[in-house]
């Protein structure tokens, strides 16, 4: 019997007061990055090294000479965090040193710029843990739409105006792409949803391989809402099926976590200002992509 | 031809508010040029913006370094810099605060004009931005531009961007604003130290290597040292937590963005030096036992 099914997890209660993500770093107020970042070192531990391309968490948390990481950070380029973390880790293990190697990204370096580097990674089953943490365009830059940016929402590259209104593709799939490579662990998670959260950090931990966690980051600035509603737009994009909470092992769902009522993504898109000159054509089309997400992941229709 | 370089922080609108005021003296018939400042920082951090206006062409592009005006969007900003700097012996600073001008005090005895724009502005448009606000004082205390041309940039400018209702409603945020500037002197004495830089030459750097955390001259550099960097300075609104309510429960601590939460005693204990207001822990507590407050600060 593992310390799982004991039920020795960690839980809120437990979760320790160390911060390895110090106050001070200079991520916008409301910004959900660093409480993802905060409470994921909180079970990752002091024995980590860091690694972020090119993306907002680099410069709120590292800005010349000043670091809010109480471990060991790197910097590099934005395309190559997957083989980075895969050097890192192989020099670390002919040193005998046993620590967990962490790659961060946001989803332009995820989706975008860095997928080769991470599928090449994946499919050598590195022994890392890649982190996308997911706010659904470059926000860093100022706002560029992403491959990851969903349809209908505005950035800058993506206006609502005269001939187009937002991005006209759906959001890329990234996870699906992760776990078709048949990885000992593909986890996505919602700061939302606190237990779920902790337990998929803890339980990544504690496994050997690829490890790739993708967390939703309401981005206040950049999907233009207000800053005390992170966590709750976060939660609303659970429950109307926008983002989906699941676990995969080797390729196969083995937890997914089906919201108690659905929601219509209307419910989602209200309070969002990146959403406001959606059309209700829009959005039927929004939501048939939703439901179509729903049909493939569940199995059944909505 | 006169110059003026606004101080705010990130998402206040300095910027914004830099080309209005550039588009109303174009609307008077004036040359205005008009850009921002800033670095690789957040919203809530420090940005400058300028504002030149002449009745000729501007053909300098630089920075303003000499400026005639000096406006300050955030007052906590005259705690940490001497938004002084540089400004004409005869010009003068705006600043919004609740404090008269007689009241404020700065590194050295200067024209001085004070507005309660964040009052204003939370009562007009219901956000604590002040850039529109800032417009209708700074009309009122230079003298220099019609406070009408202003509202009519206001509408054009923010009316194609947030709508033509929030348009106007910030038009009206600056008339008030105009209404209820007061211009005083303010006092002197206020010193400040030169900021400090840590400028390692080659041979002090392990090439490759980690420096861990060094205590320098321009204090804590390296790993963790971040948290010398006070952002406490950034918020509107202090959450204000009610321990007979609180039971406890780690929530608030799980989201609080900043970690400038922690459970003392099992109640949870704000550290204002780092909670940039954001409003998470208000919004999540299932026992409502946190209220966001409008700060007041003196």
């Amino acid at each position: 019997m593992d310390k799982y099914e004991r039920g020795e997890r960690m839980n809120l209660k437990n979760l320790p007061d160390d911060e390895y993500f110090t106050p001070g770093h200079t991520a916008c107020p409301g910004c959900a990055a660093p409480i993802i970042v905060r409470n994921m070192m909180k079970i990752l531990g002091k024995d980590t090294v860091i690694y972020t391309p090119a993306n907002c968490l680099l410069v709120f948390g590292g800005t010349y000479p000043y670091i809010a990481w109480k471990v060991p950070y790197f910097h590099e380029a934005f395309e190559n965090t997957g083989s980075s973390i895969s050097g890192a880790a192989r020099a670390l293990k002919k040193q005998g040193k046993k620590v967990t190697v962490v790659g961060i990204a946001g989803d332009g370096g995820t989706y975008d710029i860095g997928i080769q580097a991470l599928s090449g990674a994946a499919e050598r089953n590195e022994d890392v843990i890649y982190v996308c943490y997911d706010n659904e365009a470059y926000m860093n830059t100022g706002i560029q739409r992403s491959g990851s940016t969903p349809y209908g929402a505005e950035t800058t590259t993506t206006p609502a105006g005269k001939k187009i209104l937002g991005k006209l593709r759906h959001k890329k799939d990234m996870a699906e792409i992760m776990r078709a490579h048949d990885i000992p662990y593909v986890a996505t998670a919602s700061i939302s949803h606190i237990a779920d959260f902790l337990k998929k950090v803890e339980k990544m931990k504690n496994i050997e391989g690829f490890r790739y966690f993708h967390v939703l980051s309401p981005c206040p600035t950049g999907w233009r809402y207000d800053p005390s509603k992170t966590v709750e737009i976060a939660r609303k994009a659970v429950d109307s099926g926008m983002w989906t909470l699941y676990e995969a092992e080797y390729g196969e769902i083995t937890n997914i976590y089906k919201p108690k009522k659905k929601i219509p993504v209307e419910e989602y898109i209200r309070g969002q200002g990146r959403f406001r000159h959606m059309t209700p054509e829009m959005i039927e089309e929004l939501q048939r992509w939703v439901d179509r997400k729903w049909e493939r992941l569940y199995g059944e229709k909505p | 031809m006169y110059e003026i370089r606004f101080h705010g922080r990130g998402g206040q609108g300095g910027r914004m508010a830099a080309e209005a005021l550039a588009l109303a003296a174009f609307l008077e018939g004036k040359y205005a040029v008009s850009f921002p400042f800033f670095g690789a920082e957040r919203r809530g951090a420090p940005v400058r913006a300028f504002t030149r206006i002449d009745d000729k062409k501007i053909r300098i592009k630089t920075q303003i370094y000499e400026p005639d005006y000096v406006v300050v969007l955030d007052e906590t900003l005259i705690e940490t810099e001497d938004v002084l700097e540089g400004l004409k012996p005869d010009g003068m600073v705006i600043i919004n605060t609740q404090k008269k001008p007689e009241e404020v005090k700065l590194s050295r005895s200067v024209r001085c004009a004070t507005i309660d724009a964040t009052t204003i502005a939370l009562e007009t448009i219901g956000r604590a931005i002040t850039n529109t606000a800032i417009l209708g004082a700074i009309s009122r205390a230079t003298g220099k531009i019609g406070i009408d041309a202003i509202e009519k940039a206001i509408i054009e400018k923010f009316g194609a961007r947030l709508g033509k209702e929030a348009g106007e409603k910030n038009a009206i945020a600056a008339r008030k604003a105009y209404e209820k500037t007061i211009v005083g002197i303010a006092k002197a004495g206020k010193k400040f130290e030169g900021k400090k830089q840590w400028l390692p030459t080659v041979d002090e750097l392990p090439l490759g290597g980690s420096i861990g955390t060094l205590q320098t001259e321009a204090g804590l550099v390296g790993i963790g040292s971040f948290s010398e960097n006070k952002t406490g300075g950034w918020r509107v609104f202090m959450p204000v937590v009610d321990e007979q309510r609180c039971t406890g429960c780690k929530i608030c601590w799980f989201y609080c963005p900043e970690g400038a939460i922690k459970m003392v005693d099992n109640k949870a204990k704000i550290n204002y030096d780092y909670c940039k207001g954001c409003g998470i822990c208000e919004n999540e507590c299932p026992f409502k036992a946190i209220e966001m407050k409008r700060e007041v600060r003196i």
